[in-house]
């Protein structure tokens, strides 16, 4: 197989089935976590202001007290890749084009350049998480396998994407076909793996605060 | 025109009233060109004028002639015209005046007087489908042509993306099965000059630079020179800073089309493609595919036939999905049979639960 | 007819860039260093780059216009005009049919095309004694 048939088959077969994987997984696990449902709290809901669903999910966006100051590093690290990565994911032209083809649906992209920028930046926060996690101890001992893996995982699209856009290392053709390769087998893993939080942050934040806002605990 | 076969370049040139200026012009374009230094246009004259012509033989296979049009059709008197000066061309069917019988005998005079030394042409693709039986001339299969004139070849030149790399005889699903000529002979240097016709001053610049080097130019992975196919049409356009800033025209002619934008969204295959279109031009420089306001179709690079459609965005979908709705449909099915699962685990569980007593704490 | 005489109206008030020029003229610069120090200049393939029609515009403004300007008629025009800086010229070459085949800007002290071959001034030698001996 040549460059440009890898390309062809990336951009063809190995869009489908990483795409039809991606879509199985995240319907089968979103309907299992949804249904799966509790027993109805037959107590009276304890009322306190700020104890809440809707509460809990911005709280939990913001460090809680004394926390930024134990690991900035993780603090403004996952903020600065989270937003590095929606806006690399959703705001590149290429990226557009790909989910409009897709889905139907487009908005304005960004320049290159700040997309390019946004990306080093990425990177960047990407490479010094991974060093806090390896570095502090009781990090390294909480991670385990699907850390790692779920770490090489969102890197490599990313960090592929920025080579092709640059030329660096191999030829474009090959780059791309790699990025798009990488961010496939991406695709395909998030359903499986700690990835999926991409979908059910928000939901179990929700969750948490409610059961805990019910019982009147802000959490 | 008669021509000294044995006289030196420079000496037959003059001889047809073309200075030692005009000459020198021609190396420095070339060299240019070829992106070689500008000493080396020097060094290229002075070689060239020593050089003997060479015996060049051209045989056609399942081709258009395309790429005969694109190298006769090129600005006459041309620099490419003066190229074909410096070769000894002894077997084209299409340019020659010779036909059946008398042209057979050309080429195979040709291939004796010369074995061993002779730059053999090829373009079109090579039929190997029922033992080469799609394609044969004088009652012979190209295969069987392609086999013999390779074995007294000092080079082989497979011209245009057919011999080079099957092109679009074997796009799907290839009813002759058609390969490149890469793909039969493998014990000569071959040159692959791509395109869909190739550039006329490439090739003249291989023929150029075997006669000035006695060597073939230094090739990429898929047998191209790099001093033509270094870059992509992309890294060489001049609506590259267009894409750099994220202005694309959106249709063939909507604002961005007409301000010049770049053609990406309208699947320019430009990034992908490695060619000199955005330096050389075509039509004598006149203009090129996207300076004409329409996407590169990556006719250089192998099977761009079934490289996604010409007018689809590279980042888009090659082919149309097929097995996301059923993937989807999979994948409710499978949630919603977990749940049913979990439903009934849950209500056993329940089934099952025994009231406590105040007598089963005493116990 | 060739490209250029066929009337162009640019849409945008004012002509694009790429942002190259500027790179192009500090790589002349360099160029130009060179044949001062060491005598041996360069050349750079207008062609090749990256140009939008801003770029060329600027790097022609930035270069301007010299004291020499040569024209030799050899399959098709060439023009070699010296820049404002000494050295620096800026290359045309066309074919007969008036089309630009290749478009460089050559650091160096005259251009090498220019300077009479010595077996052309041999060859022209003897033809001038031709004329001569036949003037009797």
């Amino acid at each position: 197989m040549n460059e440009m048939q890898f390309l062809t088959w990336v951009r063809g077969p190995g869009l489908d089935i990483a795409l039809s994987l991606f879509v199985l997984g995240v319907l089968w696990r979103l309907i299992e976590i949804y249904s799966l449902g509790r027993k109805k709290d037959l107590s009276a809901p304890r009322h306190k202001p700020g104890a809440s669903g809707w509460h809990t999910i911005a709280r939990r966006s913001v460090p809680p007290e004394g926390m930024f100051k134990t690991s900035p590093v993780s603090y403004v690290g996952g903020y600065v890749f989270h937003i590095g990565l929606a806006i690399i994911i959703f705001l590149f032209i290429p990226h557009i084009k790909l989910i409009e083809s897709l889905v139907g649906v487009s908005w304005p992209g960004l320049p290159s350049q700040v997309v390019d920028l946004v990306t080093v930046v990425t990177l960047a926060a990407m490479i010094v998480l991974l060093a806090d996690r390896i570095m502090k101890p009781t990090k390294r001992y909480l991670s385990g396998f699907q850390d790692w893996f779920t770490w090489t995982l969102t890197f490599l699209p990313v960090l592929t994407g920025w080579l092709a856009v640059q030329h660096l290392l191999l030829p474009y053709t090959t780059m791309l076909a790699l990025h798009i390769l990488t961010a496939e087998l991406l695709l395909v893993f998030i359903p499986f793996t700690k990835l999926f939080h991409a979908f059910t942050v928000f939901g179990s934040r929700w969750f948490n605060g409610a059961v805990n806002g019910h019982k009147g605990v802000p959490v | 025109m008669t021509m000294n076969k044995n006289a030196k370049l420079l000496e037959n040139l003059e001889w047809q009233g073309v200075s030692r200026r005009t000459f020198l012009k021609y190396c420095a374009t070339l060299a240019s060109l070829m992106a070689l230094p500008p000493s080396a246009g020097r060094a290229m004259a002075e070689a060239l004028a020593q050089a003997k012509r060479p015996s060049v033989i051209w045989l056609p296979f399942q081709e258009c002639t395309g790429c005969t049009e694109s190298i006769t059709r090129s600005h006459s008197p041309s620099i490419e015209g003066m190229i074909f000066d410096m070769i000894s061309l002894d077997y084209q069917e299409t340019l020659m005046a010779a036909a059946g019988h008398q042209a057979e005998e050309a080429l195979h005079k040709a291939m004796q007087d010369n074995m061993g030394k002779y730059v053999l042409i090829i373009d079109g693709s090579v039929a190997t489908g029922l033992d080469g039986a799609y394609s044969c001339i004088a009652g012979r299969t190209n295969l069987e042509a392609l086999r013999e004139a390779a074995q007294g070849a000092a080079a082989i030149i497979a011209l245009g993306s057919c011999a080079a790399y099957g092109g679009i005889p074997k796009a799907k699903p290839n009813p002759t099965g058609a390969v490149a000529v890469s793909d039969i002979i493998k014990d000569k240097p071959i040159v692959n000059i791509p395109g869909c016709p190739p550039i006329p001053v490439v090739i003249t610049g291989v023929l150029a630079h075997y006669l000035t080097f006695g060597s073939l130019p230094e090739l990429d992975k898929l047998g191209r020179p790099k001093a033509f196919y270094g870059e992509t049409i992309h890294d060489r356009c001049y609506r590259r800073p267009f894409y750099d800033q994220g202005k694309f025209a959106k249709s063939f002619d909507d604002e961005g089309a007409r301000k010049g934008w770049c053609l990406f969204e309208l699947g320019c295959k430009g990034p992908v493609t490695y060619n000199a279109c955005a330096s050389v031009k075509w039509n004598g420089g006149a203009s090129w595919p996207v300076e004409a306001g329409h996407g590169c179709l990556g006719c250089s690079e192998p099977d761009f036939w079934d490289a996604g459609g010409f007018y689809k965005a590279l980042s888009m979908p090659a082919d149309p999905l097929k097995m996301t709705a059923g993937a989807a449909l999979a994948g409710a099915v499978a949630g919603v049979a977990i749940t049913v699962a979990n439903r009934a685990k849950k209500g056993a569980a329940k089934a099952a639960h025994e009231t406590t007593t105040l007598a089963d704490l005493e116990k | 007819m060739t490209l250029e005489r066929i009337p162009i109206r640019v849409e945008a008030d004012d002509l694009p860039m790429s942002g190259n020029a500027p790179a192009v003229l500090r790589e002349i610069g360099e160029l130009l260093h060179r044949l001062a120090e060491e005598g041996v200049g360069g050349a750079i393939d207008l062609r090749s780059l990256p140009f939008l029609p801003g770029d060329r515009v600027w790097l022609e403004e930035r270069l301007g216009c010299g004291e020499v300007e040569i024209s030799l008629q050899a399959g098709g025009l060439s023009t070699f005009s010296e820049t404002r800086f000494p050295g620096v010229w800026w290359v045309v070459h066309r074919n007969p049919q008036g089309a630009v085949v290749s478009e460089q800007v050559e650091v160096t002290r005259v251009p090498d095309i220019i300077v009479a071959d010595p077996n052309d001034v041999r060859n022209g030698l003897a033809n001038l004694n031709d004329l001569i001996s036949g003037l009797s």
